[in-house]
C-alpha cells in the first residue's frame, strides 16, 4: 500500500463527489492508501458490535422504541424545538434556532467575539462540519483546538472525516506517526500508539486550561428537561463543557427527543451499535448551565457559567417534508450501517461519502443539507446488500434512501443511462440470448463485443459476462417432466411446492433449478415450475423503481394466486427470495400480499431444515460417515439471506449432515448483482471478493478440494474468478450427497 | 432492589467493572476500613479529595485527616495533581459502571483532571441496567435530578491506531464498594 502522506491527491480534492470523474478518483485515492486501516477498524467494530447486541436480551424491542421515539419526534418537532426553548432559558442558558449554516457561524462567533475569546476548545462535532464552523472562526483570528484526538489529527492532516464515529478510521499508527513527525519540531518519541498519544494529550492538556469558550456537539436533547446527552471515550467533551464557563452546544434539530427518560435506550444501543462496547467511557448527562465551580484556570475572572445551544435546521425542516429522507432524520450517528458495509470496509468515508457525511446514511444527509441532488453521487456505492439494514437501531431503511437518491439522478439526468437499462433489463437480454444461446455467448465474449460492452455499456472487460445457458431452465424442466412425472411418496398433509423459475435462475444457472427439482423429487415432495416472470431484482438494484414497481406487482399477484391454492414457493436465488420478504413490503403497498408472500417464500435448504428440525423429514440416511473421506465445505452467507434470516441456514443443515463446515464472516461478497461488473467499480468489488478468498483460502485444512457453498448467482461469479475449487449453489450439493 | 443488599448484583457489577478495565475492591461500610482502602490506594501521593456528594461523610472522618489530601487546591494543584478521589451515587451492574455527580463541590474535576481516580459507591446503590438511571423506581430518582457522567473504565481512545488507556482522563479507574 502506497503512503498517504505522499499520495499525489489529498481526500480534500476529491471530497465532492457532485461529478462522476471525482467519485472515481476518490475510489482510486482510497483503495491506494486507506483500505487497510479502514478493513482492520471497521470489522473491529463491526465483530464487536454483533457481540455487544447479543448481550442486550430485549435488542429487538429496544429498537422498536428507540424507532418509535424518532418517529415521534420528527412528527412532533415543531413543538418539541419550542418546549426545549423554553426549558432551557428558563434555566438561564440560550437557545438560537438556525435556519442556515451562515446564521449558525454568525451566531457563534458574535458569542466568541463578546467574550473576547482568544483559544476556543472544541469536541469532536460532525454538525460544526457540515456549517464550516472551523474556517468561519479561524477567519475571524480566534484559534480552534480540535481535541478529540481523531480529530486532532485530521487538523493537523487537513483531512475531512472518513467515519462519523472514528473520523480518523483510515490513518494506521504507522502514517499518523510520519504525520506527526513532519508537522511538529519535538524531541518526544513518535513511534507507539501510547507515544503518540501522550504527545497529543500533552498538547491538548494545555488548550483545555487555558481556553475561553468549549463548543460541543449533542448526541441527543431532551425537550421536556433540556439535558443533553454526550457520549465519548478520551474524556475531551468533560473537559471542553465543563472548563471553560462558556459552553456552546451545537445540535441538529433531529436531536431532540421528548424526555430524558428515554436516554437509557439510546445510550444501550449507540454505544452496542456504534463501538460495540456496553457503554463507551464516558456517558455525559448535562443539564447547562451547569452548578459547578468556575476554576478559571484560564488566567480570566469569569464569575457566571454561560451556555448556548445552536439549534441547526440547514435543510433538515425540508427533509422532514420529504417522505423519502425524512427517515434519515431517525438516524443516531451510530455508524452501525458504515461497519457493517463490505463496500465502506473497502474504501472507507473519502470515495463513500462527502466533507461530512459519510457511508450508506451519508447519502440523504449529503443532498438534505446542501440541497444539491448531485451531492449524493456517492449513494452509487450503495449496492442495496442490506446488511445494514438489522444493523440500525432506530431500523432506517439506508438501501431504500439509496435507490431514491439513484432514482432521483435518473430523472435529473433526463433518463437511465444505457448501463442502468443493461443491468436493469437482465431478463429481457435473457430472452433474446436464449434463443440461440451459444451464438449470443460467443459474440458477447468477442474482443469487438466487449470493447463495445465496456465502451457504451461499462461493463468491465475483464470481468465474464454472465453465461446463457444452452436450455432454459424452462426448457430442461419441461424435457425432465416428460421422463419423470410429478407424484407424491410422503403424506397428503405435504404441500405442493413451486420452484420459482426467476431470471437468473432461468436463463444462467438452470442446474441449480434442476437439481432442487431433483431433490425434491427425490425426497417424495412434489415440485412443479412457476411461469416465467421477472420479479424486479435487476430494475430495483438500477434505481428504476417505477419498473422494478411494475414487474413486482405483476409477479405478486401471480405468486399470490399460487399460494391461495395451497402452494408453497420455492426460491433458489437469494437476491429474489429477498424481494419477497423484504423489499416488496415498500414495493407493493399491499401488507395483505406481502405478508402472505413472504409466509411462503422459502429458500430450498431453508425450507429442507425447517421440515428436519420439525421431525417431517429424515435424512439420517444421508449422514456422512466419520471416517469417510467427506469432503471439506467452506460457506459464504449471501448478504441478503442473511438479512432476512436464512443466511446461516446452509451451514447448519450441512453440520446436520455430519459436514464440517467453516463459515465466512464477509458480510457481502463484493460482487452484489451487477455492482462488480461495472467498469467504474469493478476495483472495488475485486478488493471485496480478495477479503473472501482470503478467509476461505486461510481457513483450516483449506486445500484444493474443499468444497466451496455459495447460493448467490454472483457470490459464485466472484469466488469462481479467483479460485479453482468447485463452487456450487448448496442445493447443488445436496443433489449429489442424495445420488 | 433499594436498601438491601442484593449479593447477585454486586457479583454482577464487580465482573462488570473488571471487564472493562476498573480495579474493584469491596469493604465494610464504615470509616475505618475506608481510611485503610485509600492509604493503599493513593500510595502516599497527594491526592484531591471532593466533598462526597451522596456518601455519608462519617465514612471519611479518619481518611480525611491523612496529610496528603488537598480538599481546596490552588490552580497549579488542580493542573497537576494526579490522582482523585469522588462518590459516586450509583453504579451499574450490566455495564460496570459508576455514575459521578456535576454540583459545586469537585467531584467532576477530580474524576477528569487526575491520571488515577479512585470512586466510592454504596453497595446499595447498584442498579441493573443503564436504563434504570432514568426511571423514578430506582435511587428515588435521583437519576433525573441532576448533571452527571457514566463513568465505564478508564479513559481510552484508539485514534492512534491500539487501543491507549489513559487519554484526557484518568487512565487509572479504581472502585471501592462500602457495605
Amino acid at each position: 500500500m502506497e503512503n498517504i502522506n505522499d499520495y499525489k491527491i489529498h481526500p480534500r480534492e476529491v471530497a465532492d463527489k457532485s461529478s462522476k470523474g471525482t467519485l472515481k478518483k476518490a475510489i482510486k485515492l482510497a483503495l491506494d492508501v486507506e483500505s487497510d486501516a479502514v478493513r482492520l477498524n471497521t470489522q473491529t467494530f463491526n465483530t464487536n458490535r454483533y457481540k455487544a447486541v447479543k448481550k442486550i436480551d430485549d435488542y429487538e424491542e429496544l429498537k422498536d422504541r428507540a424507532r418509535q421515539i424518532k418517529e415521534y419526534s420528527i412528527q412532533n418537532l415543531p413543538q418539541l424545538i419550542i418546549k426545549l426553548t423554553d426549558t432551557i432559558e428558563h434555566r438561564g442558558g440560550k437557545v438560537f434556532l438556525a435556519k442556515s449554516k451562515k446564521d449558525a457561524t454568525d451566531y457563534i462567533k458574535n458569542v466568541c467575539l463578546s467574550h473576547t475569546a482568544r483559544l476556543v476548545v472544541k469536541a469532536k462535532s460532525i454538525t460544526s462540519e457540515e456549517i464550516g464552523l472551523n474556517s468561519v472562526l479561524e477567519k475571524q483570528g480566534f484559534e480552534i483546538a480540535e481535541t478529540d484526538l481523531a480529530e486532532f489529527i485530521l487538523q493537523v492532516s487537513k483531512e475531512q472525516p472518513s467515519h462519523n464515529v472514528a473520523p480518523a478510521i483510515h490513518r494506521s499508527r504507522e502514517s499518523i506517526s510520519e504525520l506527526f513527525k513532519r508537522n511538529f519540531n519535538t524531541d518526544k518519541p513518535l513511534e507507539t500508539g501510547e507515544e503518540l498519544t501522550e504527545f497529543a494529550r500533552d498538547i491538548l492538556r494545555q488548550k483545555f486550561l487555558s481556553a475561553d469558550i468549549g463548543i460541543s456537539g449533542a448526541n441527543l436533547i431532551a425537550a421536556e428537561e433540556g439535558t443533553i446527552l454526550l457520549v465519548e471515550s478520551e474524556g475531551n467533551i468533560r473537559l471542553t463543557t465543563q472548563l471553560p464557563a462558556v459552553h456552546i452546544a451545537i445540535a441538529g434539530i433531529e436531536k431532540i427527543i421528548p424526555s430524558k427518560k428515554d436516554f437509557g435506550i439510546f445510550i444501550e444501543l449507540l454505544a452496542a451499535s456504534g463501538t460495540g462496547q456496553p457503554l463507551t467511557s464516558y456517558t455525559n448527562i448535562l443539564e447547562p448551565p451547569l452548578d459547578l465551580p468556575i476554576l478559571n484556570l484560564n488566567g480570566r475572572k469569569d464569575e457566571q457559567r454561560e451556555f448556548h445551544l445552536v439549534l441547526i435546521d440547514n435543510g433538515r425542516m425540508q427533509m422532514r417534508e420529504d417522505d423519502s429522507f425524512k427517515e434519515a432524520l431517525y438516524c443516531i450517528r451510530c455508524s452501525a450501517c458504515m461497519n457493517s458495509c463490505a463496500n465502506f470496509q473497502a474504501v472507507g468515508g473519502h470515495a463513500f461519502g462527502d466533507e461530512v457525511y459519510t457511508g450508506g446514511i451519508g447519502g440523504a444527509w449529503a443532498v438534505g443539507t446542501t440541497g444539491i441532488l448531485e451531492k449524493g453521487r456517492f449513494a452509487e456505492l450503495c449496492t442495496g446488500c442490506s446488511r445494514c439494514i438489522p444493523n440500525c437501531p432506530v431500523r432506517i431503511d439506508i438501501p431504500k434512501l439509496n435507490t431514491t437518491i439513484k432514482n432521483r439522478l435518473i430523472k435529473a439526468a433526463g433518463g437511465p443511462s444505457l448501463q442502468k437499462i443493461f443491468f436493469g433489463n437482465f431478463s429481457i437480454i435473457g430472452k433474446f440470448a436464449s434463443v440461440m444461446p451459444s451464438l449470443s455467448n460467443r459474440i458477447s465474449n468477442l474482443s469487438v463485443s466487449r470493447t463495445i460492452l465496456e465502451k457504451i455499456i461499462g461493463f468491465e472487460k475483464l470481468r465474464h459476462i454472465p453465461l446463457f445457458a444452452h436450455k432454459t431452465l424452462a426448457k430442461q424442466y419441461k424435457e425432465y417432466r416428460k421422463v419423470n412425472k410429478v407424484k407424491s411418496k410422503l403424506n397428503e398433509l405435504t404441500p405442493k411446492l413451486v420452484l420459482l423459475a426467476d431470471v437468473f435462475t432461468n436463463y444462467n444457472n438452470p442446474n441449480v433449478g434442476m437439481a432442487a427439482i431433483k431433490v425434491f423429487d427425490k425426497l417424495g415432495m412434489p415440485i412443479t415450475l412457476s411461469k416465467l416472470l421477472d420479479e424486479g431484482r435487476a430494475a430495483q438494484s438500477q434505481g428504476l423503481v417505477q419498473l422494478a414497481t411494475k414487474r413486482g406487482k405483476k409477479l405478486a399477484s401471480y405468486l399470490a394466486g399460487l399460494i391461495d391454492e395451497g402452494k408453497e414457493i420455492i426460491v433458489a436465488e437469494p437476491s429474489v427470495l429477498a424481494l419477497f420478504r423484504y423489499d416488496y413490503k415498500k414495493l407493493l403497498n399491499n401488507d395483505n400480499q406481502f405478508d402472505k408472500i413472504a409466509r411462503h417464500t422459502y429458500d430450498p435448504i431453508e425450507y429442507l431444515n425447517m421440515l428436519v428440525v420439525n421431525h417431517k423429514l429424515d435424512l439420517s440416511n444421508y449422514i456422512a460417515n466419520v471416517d469417510s473421506s467427506k469432503p471439506k465445505i467452506f460457506y459464504h452467507g449471501h448478504c441478503q439471506l442473511k438479512t432476512i434470516g436464512a443466511g446461516y441456514v446452509a451451514s447448519e443443515f450441512f453440520q446436520r449432515l455430519n459436514y464440517t463446515v467453516k463459515v465466512s464472516n464477509v458480510e457481502c461478497c463484493g460482487m452484489a448483482g451487477s455492482f462488480g461488473y461495472k467498469k467504474e467499480y469493478y476495483a472495488i468489488s475485486k478488493n471485496i471478493g480478495d477479503d473472501l478468498t482470503r478467509q476461505i483460502i486461510r481457513s483450516d485444512s483449506f486445500d484444493n478440494n474443499t468444497i466451496i457453498l455459495a447460493s448467490g448467482t454472483s457470490c459464485r461469479e466472484q469466488i469462481g474468478d479467483e479460485l479453482n475449487n468447485p463452487i456450487f449453489h448448496p442445493i447443488e450439493f445436496l443433489e449429489k450427497i442424495l445420488k | 432492589m433499594q436498601n438491601e443488599i442484593n449479593e447477585d448484583i454486586i457479583e454482577l457489577f464487580i465482573a462488570s467493572a473488571k471487564e472493562a478495565v476498573a480495579t474493584v475492591e469491596r469493604i465494610p461500610a464504615n470509616a475505618n476500613s475506608l481510611n485503610n482502602a485509600l492509604v493503599a490506594a493513593t500510595e502516599n501521593d497527594a491526592v484531591l479529595l471532593a466533598q462526597p456528594d451522596d456518601l455519608d461523610p462519617e465514612l471519611f472522618s479518619i481518611f480525611k485527616l491523612n496529610k496528603n489530601i488537598v480538599t481546596e487546591p490552588t490552580k497549579e494543584q488542580i493542573s497537576t495533581i494526579k490522582t482523585g478521589i469522588t462518590d459516586a451515587f450509583c453504579a451499574i451492574a450490566s455495564t460496570g459502571s459508576i455514575c459521578v455527580s456535576i454540583t459545586k463541590n469537585l467531584t467532576s474535576h477530580a474524576s477528569m483532571l487526575t491520571r488515577k481516580h479512585i470512586v466510592i459507591v454504596d453497595s446499595k446503590t447498584i442498579i441493573p441496567k443503564p436504563r434504570d438511571i432514568f426511571s423514578e423506581k430506582y435511587l428515588e430518582g435521583k437519576g433525573l435530578r441532576r448533571s452527571f457522567s457514566i463513568i465505564t473504565g478508564p479513559s481510552s481512545t484508539a485514534d492512534m491506531g491500539p487501543l491507549v488507556r489513559g487519554v484526557h482522563g484518568p487512565g487509572k479507574l479504581h472502585i471501592v464498594i462500602v457495605g
